[in-house]
């Protein structure tokens, strides 16, 4: 495990950053020196040259499929458009030209002087002069053989003339006057016959081969050259002994003659340059063909190990600029915290530098930006805070009357929702909103002057009249104006409640306290004045006290409808079924038969916190008011009740309505119907309608009254609703 | 050359490489090895037949001397599960070497001994062959004979293609025309 662990760490050392391609560098150069010392002759890797070719064989697969993994990464980085991978495409490309270019020149050169310099060996005259050499070598031997060959048969004839004991004698003899080097005589199955040998050193004649043999038993004599060991040439010569009986052995005489030394050197020299050239122009062919293969193998090794240096290359050089693209593109997208490490201190390494400062500076004054807008919205929030707790309404317009801003309060007193209006002109809140065509021409008619400006203002609502103070002032720059509005319609109803409670306290105090001696003296003057007065005045007298003293009742019952509306006691709230209340008051006044009421109810009946006997004084006030204005009109009485439950912005309310057929109201009271002392009744203290308003407002309520088409009225009742089914 | 060339090399001697060289041409052949008793001393006489391919015979017309090697062995075979699985020890070896060129002037073949520095001289290349494939009573060495119960000599013969000139080599080394090696015969005792 230690030792493949120690393997691993070893190849993942060299397989990383620089390491491989140096290992290949050297790995090649020594391949490359290694095939060419074993093309050379006379090495001793000559027979190594195959197995050194094989390793360059595996080197070549190996290295193509590094580099097609290597070209398969950059394509699949192109086609998924990672960053910088068009820009090494490009680069590769670039290097791949430049180096199949050059090394396809050097290439093509090498094999061209290659081919040129081993055709150079070799020249046709040369070769004719070689073969003229030999064939003159031939000829100068042939006419020395011929005659050698001829004194060899003169030989055998002399030999088969003579005795068979005189052979050995004669053939020494006949070894010495022909010069020969060697005389044998042998029979046709290659049995040693005798011989002569002129050199004492030889003991065993050179026996002529089986060829020989051959050709004499066809009938023919054998001459031929004959080369030697130490490369002197001999003649050989065979001649076949003719037979003196047809009985007799068939013999054959073998001679060898001597060269002549100088001839012997000369052919010497032909043979050896004639057999050189041939060898030499024979192997030109092999020779072509390995210089070849080991100078394409040694061409290919370096391009395909130059283009993978090239792709690594490359990738070095675009990677900062990858990590630069990648930076540039966070930094367009907001995010400033890239940092590089710059590499090396070329141009590249200064763009990564400068890079580096931008993106700090570029962060602080994100920071600081940041902060001040932290604050601004800090500042806004205050102000909105502080705007939203206003009970005014505050609302800011821009100088083409559109609208900026509203706070809560604005949207409450005007009962629309003005967020949902915002940017949008003024007078379009009118067109929707009837009742607040007023408030929307009074800002567009302020606006148009650059003072501040402060107006009251009446508006239309549905719960009737309300008042409202605005006050207008120009933002700085004319860049619109801001409005603040004010609803003061309570604050004047109370002003006029506390001003009518005093006069009702006044009246009550100043008026009741001498109404009493008033009536007692008016009786007293009736008891003690009518007997003393004829029959005739008598009736006089009584008409005029009982006048008095009826008068004096009748403002009595005035002076107590004042008290009781300045008298405000304490509401005793109890939580009390309403249509209980109300069809308990009803029965009260069903004893008439002209006057018809109807109770038009929810399902269920609802409870509400009500003080009761205040309560009933309402609907009675309510009633007895629907049913005067019946029979001052002369019509039939027929009043509707109604009561609900009704949900609404502010919460649920009971909605209590009282309907009549009347004549209704005339259009410019009814926003002062509630107010003491205005009625359109003959009779009555126009008191009624101010206490129910008064009841109901202590009940925290609200009352207001509306005209029914085609006739009659109808007064409204609401009372907030703590919880509906309690 | 043209890059169609190399590529047809470069796929031979790959295919070449890969397997075992195919026999296309005739082989060498021992066809006949006896071994004789003269005296205390045994003698081998053996026939090998040398049908040389054209590749070989274009070498040597053009004066490329070429070596033929004729090897022995003597192989002493203990069996230990009957005929099945045997126990082999070589235990002596011999080359004979002999060179054979073609000499031009005087239109001989030369058939060189490397071992005994002998020279024959044949006007033919048949006859020199002929001579060639003639081993007449070699002695073998009489000190591992003694008892030659389950010796087994083994005869076969080769062109010895590392003695080609260089450029010839590698071709010759994977080229089928040039692997005649004869398979191993086994000589028969008297």
């Amino acid at each position: 495990m230690g030792g493949s662990n120690v393997a691993l760490k070893i190849i993942k050392r060299l397989s990383t950053g620089t390491a491989p391609y140096f290992s290949l560098a050297i790995l090649l150069l020594l391949l490359a020196y290694l095939l060419s010392a074993a093309t050379q002759d006379s090495s001793r890797l000559n027979d190594l040259f195959l197995l050194i070719f094989g390793v360059g064989i595996a080197c070549l697969v190996l290295l193509t499929t590094i580099l097609g993994r290597s070209l398969f990464r950059l394509y699949r980085d192109f086609k998924n458009k990672e960053e910088g991978s068009r820009l090494t495409i490009r680069l590769v490309s670039l290097f791949v030209l430049l180096i199949l270019g050059s090394t396809t020149i050097v290439y093509g050169f090498s094999m061209h002087f290659l081919h040129r310099g081993i055709n150079s060996w070799f020249d046709v005259k040369v070769e004719q002069a070689l073969n003229d050499s030999l064939e003159l070598s031939r000829a100068a031997f042939g006419i020395r053989m011929r005659t050698l060959l001829r004194q060899s048969r003169l030989m055998a004839g002399t030999l088969n003339q003579l005795p068979e004991k005189e052979i050995n004698h004669s053939l020494r003899e006949l070894t010495q006057l022909s010069g020969a080097l060697e005389l044998s005589i042998w029979t046709m199955d290659g049995q040693l016959v005798i011989s002569s040998i002129e050199n004492p050193a030889i003991m065993v004649p050179d026996k002529p081969n089986e060829a020989i043999f051959r050709q004499l038993e066809a009938g023919e004599d054998y001459i031929g050259l004959d080369p030697t060991d130490n490369a002197i040439l001999q003649l050989r010569a065979a001649v076949v002994i003719p037979q003196r009986s047809t009985l007799a052995q068939r013999r054959l005489l073998h001679v060898l003659f001597p060269v002549d030394e100088r001839l012997s050197v000369l052919g010497k020299t032909v043979q050896e340059a004639f057999t050189d050239y041939k060898e030499l122009n024979y192997l030109r062919k092999p020779l072509v063909t390995i210089f070849t293969l080991t100078l394409s193998l040694i061409v290919l090794l370096t391009v395909l190990a130059s283009i993978w240096f090239a792709i690594w290359i490359s990738r070095r050089i675009v990677q900062p600029l990858q990590e630069l693209s990648e930076g540039t593109q966070a930094v367009a997208s907001g995010n400033y915290n890239q940092q590089f490490t710059a590499a090396g201190h070329d141009e590249i390494g200064f763009l990564v530098r400068s890079f580096n400062q931008m993106t700090q500076r570029l962060t602080q004054a994100r920071n600081a930006t940041q902060r001040s807008h932290r604050l601004l919205e800090q500042q806004t929030n205050y102000l909105t805070t502080v705007l939203g707790s206003l009970s005014s309404g505050v609302i800011t317009i821009d100088n083409k009357n559109y609208l900026r801003t509203a706070n809560v309060a604005s949207s409450d007193i005007l009962e629309i929702n003005l967020q949902q209006r915002i940017e949008s002109p003024i007078a379009k809140l009118a067109n929707h909103h009837h009742h607040l065509q007023a408030f929307t021409q009074l800002l567009e008619q302020q606006t148009k002057h650059s003072n501040n400006w402060q107006q009251q203002l009446e508006l239309q609502q549905q719960k009737g009249q309300q008042t409202l103070m605005c006050h207008g002032t120009s933002l700085p720059n004319n860049e619109g104006w801001v409005v603040v509005f004010d609803d003061i319609t309570t604050l004047l109803q109370a002003q006029r409640n506390a001003a009518w409670g005093e006069v009702a306290r006044r009246l009550a105090h100043e008026i009741k306290n001498p109404l009493t001696p008033i009536q007692l003296s008016a009786d007293r003057l009736q008891h003690k004045y009518l007997p003393l007065l004829p029959d005739t005045e008598s009736g006089t007298l009584i008409k005029l006290t009982n006048t008095i003293i009826q008068q004096v009742e009748a403002m009595k019952d005035m002076v107590n409808d004042f008290s009781d509306y300045a008298r405000s006691p304490g509401l005793e709230l109890v939580s009390s079924p309403i249509g209980e209340l109300m069809r308990e008051i009803l029965a009260l006044y069903q004893s008439n038969p002209h006057h018809q009421f109807t109770l038009t109810t929810d399902k269920d009946d609802i409870k509400v916190k009500i003080d009761k006997n205040r309560f009933r004084q309402v609907l009675h006030n309510l009633l007895k008011n629907a049913i005067e204005a019946s029979e001052e009109a002369k019509i039939p009485v027929n009043i509707n009740l109604t009561y609900q439950a009704v949900s609404q912005q502010k919460g649920e309310f009971l909605e209590i309505s009282i309907s009549d057929h009347g004549p209704g109201i005339p259009a410019e009271m009814i926003n002062t119907l509630f107010e003491p002392y205005i009625t359109n009744k003959a009779k009555g203290t126009g008191l009624g309608l101010a206490i129910v308003k008064k009841i109901i407002e202590e009940h925290g309520g609200n009352v207001w009254a509306k005209n029914l088409k085609p006739n009659g009225m109808s007064i409204i009742i609401q009372l907030p609703l703590e919880d509906k089914k309690a | 050359m043209p890059a169609s060339a190399i590529v047809k090399i470069i796929y031979r001697i790959a295919l070449l490489a890969l397997f075992t060289t195919p026999v296309m041409a005739e082989n060498f052949s021992v066809q006949s090895a006896t071994i004789n008793k003269i005296g205390n001393g045994f003698v081998v006489n053996a026939e090998m037949h040398y049908p040389l391919s054209a590749r070989v015979i274009e070498a040597i017309e053009n004066s490329v001397p070429i070596t033929f090697s004729q090897q022995l062995e003597l192989i002493k075979s203990v069996p230990l599960l009957g005929k099945y699985w045997q126990w082999k020890e070589t235990f002596w070896t011999t080359e004979l070497r002999y060179e054979l060129r073609y000499h031009a002037l005087t239109q001989q073949y030369v058939l060189h001994s490397i071992d005994t520095l002998h020279r024959q001289n044949f006007p033919t290349l048949e006859s020199a062959l002929n001579a060639l494939g003639q081993i007449k009573n070699l002695s073998l060495p009489p000190e591992y004979l003694v008892d030659n119960e389950n010796l087994i000599l083994n005869l076969r013969t080769e062109l010895d293609l590392h003695a080609l000139p260089t450029p010839m080599r590698p071709g010759a080394l994977i080229s089928s025309k040039w692997q005649l090696t004869s398979p191993w015969v086994a000589a028969t005792w008297p």
